[in-house]
Order: structure tokens, then C-alpha cells, then sequence
């Protein structure tokens, strides 16, 4: 199940810095959004980062194996939790997202990302890597996909659901799919989106009116991305300082510590901050992403790839809704933004990543 | 797991995907990157302007409003502190349950079904006032303070007049009107003129609130600045004394003014009003004012005008004399009458004045005279000389209803009757009356531009505005023979107002010129005959009595102008009363 002890000074080391940087980054302005303090953001998410953190070597060390023959039963795993959490789910802003595990508030629906890449990776290896792929060879992991995407959207939280749908689209895309699929079915997507439309929930309806014009509602739901906009727009170049971000320490950004929290980011440290920030998001994709190309073994290279991209997927996701060029949906900052289940979600993502970074097909193969 | 025999192809396929992507998510960071250029740098300014407006709360505290003062530094306007208490809707769930109980501990009288409907339409952080607090409410409501968490005591100021003689010249202020006054301000007479002199800068508190408008911290304090005291050019004692010599049952004005400089010294009109029942919010009292029907608003100083009367024959004469359509030693028979086609034009003396030379008949008021002197006289020469010597013409001097007046020209006839000019309105007109229509203080105004030989001194209330003489010279032979003639009317026996120097010998020598203004058509005779029999006629028919004296009579310093409506004639009531005022203006030097 687990690797040689000694294959630990192997790792990657370089992006397990990198990620420590970030974190660090988003402590610091955990700190800055409680106006100065590490009551109650900074702290605990630092006891929680602590506390994940013999769970991250752990996943580093696992035989990489071991993930491979438990792909199936992860997934029939989170899809146990998503409907328990639909039925015994905690409810909390009229969403039901959160089911009590040994006194966590555990959102399944962070580790269905992570388990449909797996399940997925798994599947498109075992098709014996055929040159391109058909459409009759896709319609499963679409199905599945789509099965999850339903099960978290009904919660409701269209943004996770959003995310795994595309994720597995992504997967699907990198695998190999005829090109002529996905722009077959983004013209199909376009022609029904009046229906789909039709199907959204009143709230979530508005949200995407008030994405195009905030002003419809700037005290409401509009009222969120103004803010958001005046705070970082107001950070300008250099930013306003350390500690010194007036529209986030004044309570004028709500959800300031979870879904905006780039925005007090941005509003202390400026364009040059942001720019800093993706940056090493952008390396941070990139290092997993340069080895999938010195590898041959399909599964390690979708579980490289993809889930490299879920992270930096999910930080552009982000970031685009808080300057207002994508509709406020929910998506979290990695590694930034304060909860629990998504640092958890992320640490594991990078514990796998660094994991199979450290592969060497040479030596070790599949057999 | 079994090892697979992938393609190389395949892999190929893999990487070139990977590549897609790669170039999709650099392409959205790009945009991403766009995006907060635009924001950060090319609108920074927009959104730094908006978060200092989120960020930052101003409250205006007011200014105290400059004080107002007469001409020896007497107060005659100033602000005062008030305390009232203010309901803060923000500071307790159960205010109204306060006010009900502040109500019944300390006997506010309150209406509480209207105080509830306009707490309720009240924004939560800016106070509601619900009543005046007395000392004794204070210290009672201080004792039982723990019972209030939304009521406190706030202090602010009020207007303060000490004098209510002053009101119809000071003015009032008016509650503001719209949500964007935040305190009250001018509305009549010199408080509205001067507002902005008076008003003072608002003192800002800039404080740091965050989203709900909470204040977090007060960062800055700009202290309000005290509004610019005005100094006035009245006499408080000379008002006061004149009002005092206003019948108080009749209307009337008062006007002294100083011929040396346009000073207005006092101004005085009955009935007047208490501007402080405006500050004070006695809406008992303000009804009763607005509903008055002798309009103790009107200030008749300067809003009322009346036919001059008798007053306004200087004028004529100086026409004639000017156009040497006269010569002052000429005389001319006064048979009690004066004929104009086949209409007759009476003079008040019934039978006659005999032989009048212009001295004479200014000095006994001889109107046949002045109907000779007419029928040569264009009436426009009238006007024109009028509009030089200050009739005709509305003054800027900060006084809210001034009116303008009226001397009749060919042109205003035309303009407004639509009609030509008749020789017979020229007669009327030379006694001062038909369309003539002259405020007291335009009279006043009149013999002080007469005094001054013609130039004289533009009438002002403000000290600090310098004097600035008008009009055209006359001619200083011309002028002395007027005001030898006005002299006479009070120093020589059978001058019209020569009974003020057997009366009263102790007062100070005056000259100036009896007038009776009618109010209609009574018999033409009876005009200014000290026998005049009024009591059968109706009060408001009965003719206004006027009067304009200098004095000293050989130096003057003071100008008074006096009309009681419906007094009578001149001579009689304005003159006597003319001559206290012009006394105590002179003992007092004021």
C-alpha cells in the first residue's frame, strides 16, 4: 500500500514550497481580513492545515498502485456521501452541502472532484490507450459525470457542479476524444441553453441577471461584485499596504473570507500582488504538467494533468467571478479561501500530485 | 494493474491535448490579467473614489449664524442654545415604549399616535426631536436617565431676537424644506438676504463607518466657523422711540434716515409681529399672524405706497424752475379754485389764498398754484426729475417686498392704461396725487436728495457698505428757495405745520412739508382744513396723514418720514409726531 520510506527525499520538493508560499499567502490574509487578527480565520485554518498534514505525507507516500485498484471504490464511496447529504445533509444558506463526520462538517462534494478524476483515469487507461477515442467509448465517464453533477447541483451549489462536469469534460478532451464531439455538443449546448435556462433555480437565475448588470441590484445580490470591484480596483498598482485594505477590514465585502477573498488580497497589494499571485498559481499548474510529458502511462498522466489543472482551474474560476467576468457561483480559492473541506480536497490533490510526480517509469511500472 | 502497450501515437495525442489546454488557461489568465489592469490601473481612480465614499461618513455640524447689531453695537439678532429631546431610533429596539414613558414621567403633552407615525417614517441614525427641554425636564429626565436608552438631550442653537421693534426689518428663519438643508436658514428681510453672509461654514466630523453605517472611528474634525456679524445703521433707542409714537390704533410708518450718509436710523411700521414666535415654533401664534387681516407682516416703510400728497410739490416747482416756467417772486391769485376746460380743480383753503409767490405756496400748501404751474408743466419733466431725486426706483438694500412706487410718465400710460395723457393728470399729479405712489422711505429719500442739492446718498442698512451718492445736481438757487419755503412751513406763522413751533418752542428747529394723501374723492375743500370733520366718514376712507421735516432746520442732519393711514391731515397728526422723533434723533445724536 505504501512506498519505500526512502523514496520520501525523491519527492518534488520545489512545489510542495511553492504551496507552503500560497498557503502562507492566504494566512497572511485571513489575518488582514479579520482586520488584524488571527481570530477566528488565520488560526484555525492553520490548526486545520496542521492537523491535515500527516494525512498529506501519507498520501504521498501511497504506492500509487494502491489508487489505481481503489478507483471504483472511491467513487461508489463519495457517491455514498453525496446522497447521505442530500438526505442527512446540514443545511446552512439554503443549501444543503454538509453532512457531520466525526465532528467535521465534511462537503462530499469537494472529494467527488478527486474521485471522478481517479475513476476516470482509470478508465480511459484501461481502454488500452486507442489512438483516438469514439463516442461510444466516452459515454460512460459522461454518465457518471453528468450523474455527479446532478447529485451536487440539487444540493444546490451550481459552482462545485459546475466544476465536475467540466472536469470530467477535461478529462474526456485530454484523453483523446474526436474533436468533432465536444464542438458538436458546445453547438448543441448553445441551442438548448434557453431550456437549461428554464431549469435553473429562480436564486441562481438572478445571479446570472445581476452578473450581467450588477446595477439591477446594487444593494442585493448585485452588491457583492460591486463591492468586490471597488475593493480591488481601489488597491490600484502597488496596493493600499499590508492591513491597510479599508473596504475589507470595514465589513463593506461580505462572504470576504470564503468566495472574496481575493478581493482583499488585491485591495493590499495591487495589481503587482495579483500578478505575483498568478504567477506561482501558473507555475504551480505547470510543474505536474511538464513531467505528464516524460510520461507514457495514461493514468499517471490524466491524474497529473487534470487534477494540476482542477487546481488552477478553480483559482481563475475564482478570481474571474470577484473582478466580475464570470457570475458569482461559488467556486473557492485554493489554498486562500477559509474551510475546511476544500483545503482538505486541495492538500490531497497535491499530495497526489507530488506523489505522482515522483514516479519513474523506468524503474517502476505498472506491473 | 497491468502494464499497457500504449501507443506512441496515442501519447502524441495526449500531449497535444495537454498543449490545448495549457494555451487555454494562459489565454484565460491573460483575460484575467486584462481585467485587473483595468480595474487597478486605468480606473484606479474610480474605484479609489468610490471606496474613500464607502469608507468614509461626513456629518455637518452647524455653524453659529453671525449675530446681527445696530449701529452702537447693540444686539438685535443672535443665537442662543436650546436643548431639546431626540429619540434615536438606532439605540433601542423599544423606543417608542421610551417616548411613551418620557411622556408621561416628564409632562411633554405629546401627541403620541403622530409621534409614532413620524418616528416611523424616520431614518434610524439622525434623531427625531420630539420636544423643547426645559432646565426642570432636564434635571428630571437626567434623574431617571437609566430608564432611556434611545432619548437623549441634544443642545442646538436657535435664533435669538431681543428686540421684536426690529422684526419687520430683520426678518425670520424658516425650518428647512428640503432633505438636503440640514438646518434652517433666512426666509424674510435681512436674515434671507444675508443668509449667506450670516450662515457661517458647516463643521464636518469625518468618521470611518463600516457597511451598515456604523462609525468605527471619528478620523478628522473640521470645526464649524462662526457666520459674519452684520452691523446694521439703526438705532436701537430711536426705533424703540419711534414705535412707541405710533398710534396703536392706527397703521402707520416711521422712517429717519441721515442725510448725510443714507443711514437708515430707523424704520418702524404698525402693526408689526415678534419674529421669535418663528424660532420659538408657536404655531398658535404664527396662524394668528398669517390669518391677521391688518397683515403686521407688511412692512409699510418700504412695501406700503400711498399719494404722496402735498409732500411732492417740490418737485413741480423745481420743474418750473428749471424750465423757468416760473418766477419764484410771481405771484398768482388763488381764488379757492382753478379751472382746466370746463372742469374745476379745487384748492383745500375754500376761499382762496389770495396772491401766492412759490414760497407762499409751498408754505401754506396752496394747490391752485401748483394747478397754474401745471398747465405749463410736461408731465414727463415730472417723472424724469422724480426718478433723479430717488421716487420711482426700488432699492437694493436686503429688505424682502420692496416695492418700486409709481411717478406717471406719457409712456407708463400708454404701456399700461392704453391710453394717451390727459393736461387734467398733470394737475392731479402736481399735488401728488392721481397715479403717484410713494413709499415712506422713497419720500424720505426725496427730501434728502432735495437737502443734498440733488446728489445725494443711496439709502442703506448695512454700516459696512460705503456711501455712494447718485442723482444729477440741481441748481443751488433753485434749492435754496425750496428750502427756505420748507423752512417756512414750520417757522413762519400760517405755514401749514408752524403750529410745531408755538407747541413745542424747547424742540429742535425743523422744516419739511405737510401732505394729506387721499384714500377718495371727498369734497376737494376740505382737504387739510385743521377743521375737518371726519366722523362721518368711514375710518378706511378717512385720508392718510403725511409728513416729511429735517432738522435742524439750517443744518439738517435727520430726515423723518411719517404716514398714518387714515389719520387725517398732515398737519395734524404725521408733523407733531415727526417732530418728537426728529428731537430725540438730534438730543441723542444718534
Amino acid at each position: 500500500m505504501f512506498k519505500e520510506f526512502k523514496s520520501i527525499f525523491n519527492l518534488n520538493w520545489i512545489y510542495f514550497f511553492i504551496l507552503l508560499i500560497i498557503f502562507w499567502i492566504g494566512e497572511i490574509n485571513l489575518y488582514s481580513a479579520a482586520g488584524g487578527s488571527l481570530d477566528p480565520w488565520a488560526s484555525n485554518q492553520l490548526i486545520r492545515f496542521l492537523f491535515f498534514l500527516p494525512l498529506f505525507f501519507l498520501v504521498i507516500m501511497l504506492e500509487p498502485k494502491f489508487i489505481f485498484n481503489f478507483a471504483e471504490i472511491f467513487l461508489i464511496l463519495v457517491l455514498i456521501g453525496l446522497i447521505t447529504t442530500l438526505i442527512f445533509g446540514y443545511t446552512g444558506m439554503g443549501a444543503t452541502r454538509w453532512i457531520k463526520i466525526a465532528g467535521f462538517n465534511l462537503q462530499v462534494s469537494e472529494f467527488t472532484k478527486i474521485a471522478l478524476v481517479i475513476f476516470m483515469a482509470k478508465y480511459f487507461h484501461k481502454l488500452n490507450a486507442e489512438k483516438t477515442i469514439g463516442l461510444f467509448k466516452s459515454i460512460l465517464p459522461l454518465v457518471v459525470s453528468i450523474i455527479f453533477f446532478i447529485l451536487v447541483a440539487i444540493q444546490p451549489d451550481l459552482g462545485t457542479a459546475v466544476i465536475i462536469l467540466a472536469l470530467g469534460l477535461v478529462v474526456i478532451f485530454y484523453a483523446g476524444i474526436k474533436l468533432i464531439y465536444p464542438l458538436l455538443s458546445l453547438g448543441v449546448i448553445i441551442s438548448i441553453s434557453p431550456i437549461l435556462w428554464s431549469l435553473l433555480k429562480p436564486y441562481q437565475q438572478n445571479r446570472i441577471q445581476i452578473f450581467l448588470n450588477p446595477d439591477l441590484d446594487p444593494l442585493g445580490k448585485g452588491y457583492h461584485i460591486i463591492q468586490s470591484k471597488i475593493a480591488i480596483g481601489s488597491g490600484g498598482l502597488k496596493g493600499n499596504g499590508f492591513l491597510e485594505g479599508s473596504q475589507s477590514s470595514l465589513d463593506f465585502l461580505p462572504e470576504k473570507e470564503t468566495d472574496f477573498v481575493f478581493a482583499i488580497f488585491s485591495e493590499q497589494f495591487g495589481f503587482t500582488g495579483s500578478m505575483l499571485l498568478i504567477s506561482l498559481f501558473f507555475i504551480m499548474f505547470l510543474i505536474p504538467v511538464l513531467k505528464t510529458y516524460k510520461l507514457t502511462q495514461v493514468f499517471n498522466k490524466i491524474i497529473l494533468f487534470v487534477l494540476s489543472f482542477k487546481i488552477f482551474f478553480e483559482f481563475l474560476i475564482n478570481i474571474s467571478m470577484t473582478i466580475g467576468i464570470l457570475p458569482v457561483v461559488g467556486v473557492a480559492l485554493p489554498f486562500m479561501s477559509y474551510g475546511g473541506s476544500s483545503l482538505l480536497s486541495n492538500l490531497i490533490i497535491c499530495a497526489l500530485l507530488i506523489n505522482f510526480m515522483s514516479i519513474n517509469e523506468k524503474k517502476r511500472m505498472f506491473s | 494493474m497491468e502494464k499497457n502497450k500504449t501507443s506512441e501515437d496515442s501519447i502524441k495525442i495526449l500531449n497535444r491535448r495537454s498543449f490545448i489546454i495549457i494555451i487555454l488557461g494562459t489565454i484565460l489568465s491573460f483575460i484575467v490579467s486584462l481585467r485587473l489592469f483595468s480595474l487597478q490601473v486605468i480606473n484606479f481612480n474610480f474605484y479609489k473614489k468610490k471606496s474613500v465614499e464607502n469608507k468614509l461618513s461626513v456629518k455637518l455640524t452647524p455653524p453659529i449664524r453671525g449675530d446681527i447689531y445696530d449701529s452702537k453695537k447693540n444686539l438685535l439678532a443672535g443665537s442662543s442654545s436650546l436643548y431639546e429631546f431626540v429619540v434615536f431610533k438606532n439605540l433601542s429596539k423599544d423606543h417608542f415604549q421610551e417616548v411613551k414613558k418620557l411622556n408621561d414621567l416628564i409632562k411633554l403633552n405629546l401627541n403620541l399616535d403622530e409621534t409614532l407615525k413620524n418616528l416611523k417614517k424616520y431614518n434610524e441614525y439622525t434623531g427625531f426631536s420630539l420636544s423643547r427641554a426645559s432646565w426642570e425636564q432636564i434635571v428630571k429626565f437626567e434623574k431617571n436617565k437609566f430608564l432611556f436608552n434611545s432619548i437623549k438631550i441634544i443642545e442646538s442653537k436657535k435664533r435669538y431676537y431681543p428686540y421684536h421693534n426690529f422684526s419687520q426689518i430683520i426678518g425670520y428663519m424658516g425650518q428647512p424644506t428640503q432633505s438636503s438643508e440640514l438646518y434652517s436658514k433666512g426666509v424674510f428681510h435681512l436674515e434671507k438676504s444675508y443668509e449667506k453672509y450670516l450662515r457661517g461654514t458647516p463643521g464636518k466630523i469625518f468618521s470611518e463607518v463600516n457597511s451598515r453605517g456604523k462609525t468605527i472611528r471619528e478620523i478628522s474634525i473640521e470645526k464649524s466657523i462662526k457666520g459674519n456679524d452684520l452691523n446694521l445703521t439703526l438705532d436701537l433707542s430711536l426705533q424703540n422711540y419711534a414705535q412707541s409714537q405710533l398710534p396703536l390704533d392706527k397703521k402707520g410708518s416711521i422712517v429717519v434716515i441721515s442725510v448725510l450718509d443714507g443711514s437708515i436710523l430707523s424704520m418702524n411700521s404698525n402693526p408689526t409681529f415678534d419674529a421669535q414666535i418663528f424660532e420659538d415654533r408657536e404655531n398658535n401664534k404664527i396662524k394668528d399672524l398669517l390669518s391677521d387681516d391688518n397683515k403686521p407682516l407688511f412692512n409699510r416703510a418700504f412695501s406700503g405706497f400711498y399719494p404722496p400728497g402735498s409732500v411732492f410739490k417740490p418737485i413741480p416747482a423745481l420743474v418750473g424752475l428749471q424750465n423757468k416756467l416760473i418766477n419764484p417772486q410771481k405771484e398768482v391769485i388763488c381764488k379757492g379754485h382753478s379751472s382746466l376746460g370746463d372742469r374745476n380743480y379745487y384748492c383745500w383753503k375754500k376761499e382762496g389764498h389770495g396772491k401766492v409767490n412759490l414760497k407762499k405756496a409751498i408754505k401754506e400748501s396752496c394747490d391752485v398754484y401748483f394747478y397754474e404751474l401745471a398747465k405749463k408743466i410736461n408731465i414727463d419733466d415730472i417723472a424724469s426729475l422724480s426718478g433723479n431725486l430717488g421716487l420711482n426706483k426700488e432699492y437694493d438694500i436686503g429688505l424682502s417686498n420692496i416695492g418700486r412706487g409709481l411717478v406717471p410718465s406719457k409712456k407708463w400710460k400708454k404701456a399700461f392704461l392704453e391710453e394717451s395723457w390727459y393736461q387734467g393728470e398733470t394737475l392731479i399729479t402736481c399735488i401728488g396725487q392721481g397715479y403717484n405712489q410713494t413709499s415712506p422711505l422713497q419720500l424720505a429719500t426725496l427730501y434728502s436728495a432735495i437737502l443734498n442739492g440733488g446728489k445725494y446718498p443711496i439709502p442703506k442698512l448695512d454700516k459696512n457698505v460705503p456711501t455712494r451718492f447718485t442723482g444729477r445736481s440741481l441748481n443751488s438757487e433753485h434749492r435754496k428757495i425750496i428750502l427756505k419755503s420748507l423752512n417756512a412751513v414750520v417757522q413762519e406763522p400760517r405755514g401749514t405745520a408752524y403750529k410745531l413751533s408755538i407747541s413745542n418752542p424747547e424742540f429742535v428747529k425743523i422744516g419739511g412739508k405737510t401732505g394729506t394723501s387721499q384714500v377718495i374723492r371727498i369734497k376737494e375743500s376740505e382737504r387739510e382744513d385743521d377743521k375737518y370733520k371726519s366722523k362721518k366718514i368711514e375710518e378706511r376712507f378717512k385720508d392718510h396723514s403725511v409728513f416729511v421735516g429735517y432738522a435742524p432746520y439750517d443744518k439738517p442732519k435727520y430726515i423723518a418720514s411719517v404716514i398714518i393711514e387714515n389719520g387725517g391731515s398732515g398737519s395734524a397728526v404725521a408733523a407733531p409726531i415727526a417732530h418728537k422723533i426728529l428731537d430725540f434723533a438730534f438730543k441723542n445724536n444718534v
